[in-house]
């Protein structure tokens, strides 16, 4: 897999304890601030430089009722205790996230939170996480370089053992570590390339075109089902909530998470005990209601990296757009 | 530990004996919300037994066993079975069993009576399915059931309230049973358009199976071959869905119904796909000494058949591929090849999915990749192919469709001793059942 994890890096040296933070007052305040700007823009949308620092918090772990409640979203087998207790990698996510937000909220933080683009996680869950683990939250941001139509840069969130040294975990204490993509449109970086000389990349038309693959599946995501996670994640960014106040944000209509997508192309498909990789690139945004045509494929055994790849392809069947590609590897 | 005796273990496969296909019946199919729009499974299913047990003369018999069973079945039918055959004259002491395997339901009632019989367990049975659409299920949401448990379970008045004001109108919307396999959300004819386009199954190709299955039922109508096969109910004489005029001319003039999403290269329609349809089919076994005993016929011996399943969900088969599974164990079990039989009956849950099995059972590679063999298992001659009419003309009230095939083909065999016939019956959890009939 190539992705920007194998790089490993162990975050900034300078580690702050939060206590952990509520979603919904972080997007009250930033719904707050995006009006603000909207009347008085910042001087120029000009980033300069990510936070040097990494938060930390304390998590009590997912609850039965929650794990309940994702399954009962994504409809999976049941989580007896027995035969499966790891929490799903985008369960483990939900856990991680406010904590990530938590960061992108500071002030400290360059980029306007509202209306940012999700354009890709990566995830290594190296260990089973169970129900009821207090588990310790770690993230911090990195990577901040153009991108054609912004600025982007990773959200990297690590999961650790309730007694790991946070400054410097130990290898088995990383229970899971995902990298978020997100793009901040119309940012640019000072002293970089910005509006007047872009950087040379495809413009979307002269990428490859695109092929649908025979379909293995489909989903119908209804009006609700932004809704519908969000109650299960705590994630009431307005973009996936309506129409309204998707349109507050300068979208036509309100998208599905993109970490939706992730659980449902990983539902039935990790194992249970973990030691899996897994990324999703997002391309066009699932616009609710909407029906994606999905198509699975499992790579077969690699020998040598000792693991089974399955790829993932989610696409919009009647214009043939592209949603999303993925791929999961396991241990063989 | 356990040991087998192998003498006895022996004796006992020298004791298996034959199982005859007496005879069947079953009412016309008719198209949903047409005909027997108000009528019953348990209604169908009561009548369909009804006019076995006249056909045959069972008034008063205590049959060894009766199983059948409904896809599309409402929780209040769990003894459906049983109570239909409280509801003939069958005498009150025969056991039924409700069965369930989609679309194989029929054939899987009957193959495990079968065994039943060849055993030596039970002498006679009746194996029988049904199907509604026009009375399906409905059920309360997923969330309206949640509430109205928890209010159930509720210890005073103040928690149930507390209960009940979860309610939201949202809740309260009736739910009709999913058309779509749950593990993957897609619609059967939408996996067939898949396996379709994979096995290069052309438009004109699936025309003409639809209109010879249409042709070949209309002409066994018009011959009386059905005279002695179906009973009719509500005053329908002949399946609602047959249209004996159609012609390809007008078949070719249908928009595709499913796999829209390939464009100029779908190929499913209406027409060649199966209409939702509703009725009942009742077949009775027995052994050879019980029909001798009771101067019953003896159309067929049911010689073997063979379940199979396979892994749709992620696409590594199609989902209704399962059948050229079954096929190739249960031909190997018997050391037979496709030249080995006189008539083939192959379920048309859509005009493709027949012409997918056949491709498979021709192709080297598939047979020697997926099946195991040394070779294809061979050649299917169409003009013994579904002779007389197959689901595409005479529709598919799911459980209903073995008791019909199984009828069909015995009757066929009839008078032939030492002919085969074969059966393939597919169905939805990628699935499917195999059959060998011999003639008598």
């Amino acid at each position: 897999m190539t992705d920007r994890i194998e790089e490993q890096s162990t975050g900034p040296v300078d580690v702050r304890r939060i206590e952990l933070p509520a979603l919904k007052d972080i997007y009250v305040h930033a719904g707050w601030e995006s009006a603000r700007s909207a009347v008085a823009p910042r001087s120029s949308g000009a980033a300069d430089e990510l936070p040097g620092h990494a938060v930390v918090a304390r998590h009590p772990g997912a609850s039965a009722q929650q794990l309940e409640q994702y399954r009962l979203l994504f409809g999976g087998e049941p989580f007896d205790g027995v035969h499966r207790r790891g929490l799903p990698s985008v369960l483990a996510h939900i856990l991680a996230f406010p904590v990530q937000m938590g960061l992108l909220a500071e002030e400290a933080f360059p980029l306007p939170l509202m209306g940012m683009v999700h354009l890709s996680n990566a995830v290594e869950h190296r260990r089973r996480v169970t129900v009821d683990e207090p588990v310790q939250i770690k993230a911090w941001t990195e990577g901040l370089r153009p991108h054609r139509r912004g600025t982007q840069f990773d959200a990297v969130v690590e999961v650790l053992a309730d007694a790991a040294d946070v400054g410097r975990p130990a290898e088995s204490e990383v229970l899971w570590r995902g990298v978020s993509t997100y793009l901040s449109r119309g940012a640019h970086l000072a002293g970089r390339p910005g509006d007047g000389e872009p950087e040379r990349q495809p413009e979307s038309s002269e990428r490859e075109e695109f092929i649908p693959p025979a379909k293995t599946g489909q989903w119908r995501l209804g009006a609700d089902m932004g809704r519908r996670y969000a109650a299960v994640s705590g994630d009431w960014n307005p973009i996936h909530i309506s129409s309204v106040s998707a349109r507050m944000l300068g979208m036509p209509r309100a998208i599905v998470h993109g970490m939706y997508a992730a659980g449902r192309m990983l539902e039935g498909r990790e194992p249970d005990d973990a030691g899996h990789r897994w990324r999703i690139t997002f391309e066009a945004p699932m616009r609710l209601p909407c029906t994606v045509a999905f198509h699975a494929e499992r790579r077969g055994v690699d020998a040598s990296a000792g693991q089974v790849v399955e790829t993932f392809t989610g696409w919009d069947p009647r214009k043939g757009r592209r949603h999303f590609t993925g791929e999961l590897a396991s241990p063989a | 530990m356990t040991t087998i005796d192998r003498t006895s273990a022996q004796t006992r496969t020298v004791q298996t004996r034959d199982v005859v296909v007496i005879g069947g019946n079953r009412i016309p199919f008719a198209r949903a919300h047409g005909a027997y729009a108000t009528a019953s499974n348990q209604d169908m299913l009561t009548s369909g037994l009804n006019g076995l047990v006249a056909r045959f003369g069972l008034q008063g018999q205590r049959i060894g066993s009766v199983a059948g069973g409904a896809v599309m079945k409402h929780s209040k039918n769990f003894n459906l079975v049983r109570e239909s055959v409280l509801g003939t004259p069958l005498d009150p002491a025969t056991p039924a069993t409700d069965v369930q395997m989609a679309c194989a339901t029929g054939m899987e009632a009957i193959g495990s009576l079968a065994d039943k019989i060849r055993l030596g367990r039970i002498e006679s049975g009746i194996g029988a399915g049904v199907d509604s659409i026009s009375d399906a299920p409905i059920v309360v949401t997923d969330a309206l059931r949640r509430i109205l448990m928890e209010a159930n379970r509720a210890k005073t008045p103040g928690q149930r309230l507390k209960a009940l004001a979860k309610i939201r109108p949202g809740h309260l919307a009736p739910q009709a049973p999913g058309v779509n396999e749950p593990r993957t959300g897609m619609s059967m004819g939408e996996h067939m358009a898949v396996t379709a386009h994979a096995w290069g199954i052309g438009r004109q190709e699936q025309d003409e199976l639809a209109l010879a299955s249409h042709q070949n039922l209309a002409a066994a109508y018009d011959d009386g071959f059905f005279d002695d096969l179906v009973t009719p109910f509500k005053g329908v004489q002949r399946d609602t869905n047959l249209r004996a005029d159609s012609t390809l001319e007008k078949l070719g003039k249908l928009a595709p119904a499913f796999g829209r999403d390939l464009g100029e290269e779908a190929t499913m329609t209406a027409a060649n796909s199966t209409a939702l349809t509703d009725g009942a089919s009742a077949v009775l076994l027995g052994s050879a000494d019980y029909a001798e005993a009771h101067d019953l016929p003896q159309l067929a011996t049911f010689v073997d058949y063979e379940q199979a399943a396979v892994d749709f969900v992620d696409g590594a088969e199609g989902l209704l591929m399962a059948p050229a599974y079954a096929a190739a164990r249960m031909l190997e079990r018997n050391g037979l090849t496709f030249e080995d039989f006189e008539y083939f009956e192959i379920h048309e849950a859509f005009a493709s999915t027949v012409l997918a099995q056949i491709a498979a059972w021709e192709d080297e590679e598939f047979c020697r990749g997926k099946l195991g063999l040394d070779a294809p298992l061979g050649r299917i001659d169409r003009s013994r192919l579904n002779i007389h009419g197959s689901s595409l003309a005479a529709g598919h009230p799911f459980a209903a469709t073995g008791g019909r095939i199984v009828a069909t083909l015995a009757k066929m065999l009839h008078g032939k001793p030492g002919k085969l016939g074969f059966i393939s019956v597919c169905a939805a959890g990628g699935q499917g059942i195999t059959a060998i009939l011999e003639g008598r």
